[in-house]
Formats: C-alpha cells, structure tokens, sequence
C-alpha cells in the first residue's frame, strides 16, 4: 500500500518541475489505487438486500 | 473585456485561482481530521481508508495543476478520475458495514456520520464541484501558464499561498507514507489494524498543525527565493 503514497509523491514532484508525463502517471496512480481497492475486495457484499 | 462580460480576464482568472486555492485548502482539511484522528486518538487506517486517502491526494491534483501550470479542463478531469476512486472505496466501506446486521462500523463517528461516509459525500462534492466549474469556460480561454507566469501585485502572496499548500500536502503525504511503513511494510494492510500510539487529542492536533507551520516558514523563503532570480532576469537584458 506504500506504492500508492510513493507513485503521489513522484506525481507532485512531476507537477512541481512540470514534467510532461506528470498526468499520465497521476492516471496510473489512480489506477494502482484501485487495483489494491480490488484486491482488498474478499468479502462479498449482498446486493440485494 | 467584451460589453458582455461582468468581470474583466484579471477578475476571472483570480476568481478562478482563489477556487482551486479554497479547494486544495479544504483536502489539507480532510487530510489533517484523519492524520488527527491517527496520531491524536490512535485509530490506525484501515485499507480501505488508505485507499480513500490516496484518491483524496489525487482529488488535489487537479488544484495544484490549475495553479503551477495554468487553467486547464483536463486538470479538472484528474480530479473527477480521483474523486471516482475513492468514491469506489467509500461506497464499498459504507455497504461492508450496512450489509452486517448489527455492525456498528469503522471507527469512531464524527457529527453522526462515520469517516468513510463524510469521504463519500466530499468525493461526491468534488464530481459536482469540478462540473460545475467545467461549465465556467472562460478561464479556460485566457491562456493562463500559471501562478510563475504572471505579473501582478499580488502574484507573491498567491505564489505563497500556492508553495504553502502544495509544501504542506507533501507533508502529509511523508506522513502517511512513512506511518504505513510500520503498519504494514512494503505488502498489503491487515484489514482490521490494532489500535496504534495515542498521543491525546491536543498533541495529535500539535503535530497536524505543526506540519502547517513548518510548511508555512519553509514557502515564505521558497517564494521570497522565487521573486528576487525573477527580478533579477527582469533586469538581465540577455532573458528580456
């Protein structure tokens, strides 16, 4: 779960010196972000209660 | 300044920076209520929350891009991207805890609503806020570069304000990557973490505020640093 503070900090640093890339990662980083909210995702929920 | 228009490309661009200076301001908000609850109550983040966290540092992209690198819409669109996810990541807690019979949820709650849920309903905020201010087309228009590539009396205190808030999330942002080191090491989060250290509501307040200062002090000299090599390549011919 570190991975996803570590991938913000290099987006922020991307913004800061205006990399190019910077938008592409920040996507990639939301991404990551929901692949670990899918693997975190081992009980099932009901849905239709 | 067309007859038409109420406000002259000045006013609009200001209004416009002043919005997403409020908006990265309201993250910090949201960002240090949790920090506080971490450190000041020992309530240690549960993966999902982590999850919410991460989306809400992507919520403040869009924010520090509109002000570093200029009004743009896809700026607001990182932001609607960021608010999805997390807003995934709420929704998911939120029907965890109503799909169990008699579980109390998460954590303590604050003004009748559980963390997770106030994260839901600032997710939801955001979507509406960035459409409505997709619909604002003019700032879009003026060819703004950003708070470095403007002229105007009071580009230092926006630079200041701008540094202050970015330095201020990076702070929070080593916080909560260093916090989770510990916690859970390099792999996944255990999904139902032991209380952590509890350092009292007014040293957990302490610590959240202090990062602010400290952020504070160090963007007072990056702004001031800032200005004077501008001035100076002002008065270089060689940059003119």
């Amino acid at each position: 779960m570190l991975s996803m503070f570590v991938l913000w900090l290099i987006v922020f640093a991307g913004i800061a010196r205006k990399w190019k890339w910077t938008p592409g990662l920040a996507v990639l980083t939301l991404v990551w972000t929901l692949v670990i909210l899918r693997l975190h995702m081992t009980d099932p929920i009901p849905l239709n209660f | 300044m067309s007859d038409t228009q109420i406000l002259s490309d000045k006013q609009t661009l200001t209004i416009a920076r002043l919005i997403n200076i409020a908006a990265l301001f309201a993250l910090l908000g949201v960002l240090a209520g949790s920090l506080d609850l971490q450190f000041g109550a020992g309530e240690l983040p549960c993966p999902l929350c982590l999850v919410q966290r991460s989306a809400m540092i992507g919520l403040a992209v869009g924010p520090a891009m509109n002000l570093l690198w200029g009004m743009k819409a896809r700026h607001y669109a990182l932001s609607i991207l960021a608010a999805l996810v997390g807003g995934a990541g709420s929704a998911r807690q939120i029907l965890l805890h109503i799909a169990t019979p008699g579980d109390p949820g998460f954590g303590p709650a604050v003004l009748g609503f559980h963390l997770y849920t106030w994260a839901f309903i600032t997710f939801v905020i955001a979507v509406a806020g960035c459409a409505v201010l997709l619909m604002w087309n003019r700032p879009f228009d003026l060819g703004d570069r950003g708070v470095l590539g403007q002229r105007h009396w009071h580009r230092s205190l926006t630079l200041f304000i701008t540094i202050w808030g970015l330095l201020w999330l990076l702070a929070d942002l080593l916080v909560i990557g260093i916090s989770v080191i510990p916690q859970c090491g390099l792999g996944m989060c255990p999904d139902d973490p032991p209380p952590g250290a509890d350092l009292g509501d007014i040293l957990g307040w302490a610590l959240v505020l202090g990062l602010g200062v400290v952020a504070a002090v160090i963007a007072y000299f990056v702004e001031r640093r800032m200005s004077d090599t501008s001035q100076d390549n002002e008065r270089d011919p060689i940059t003119q």
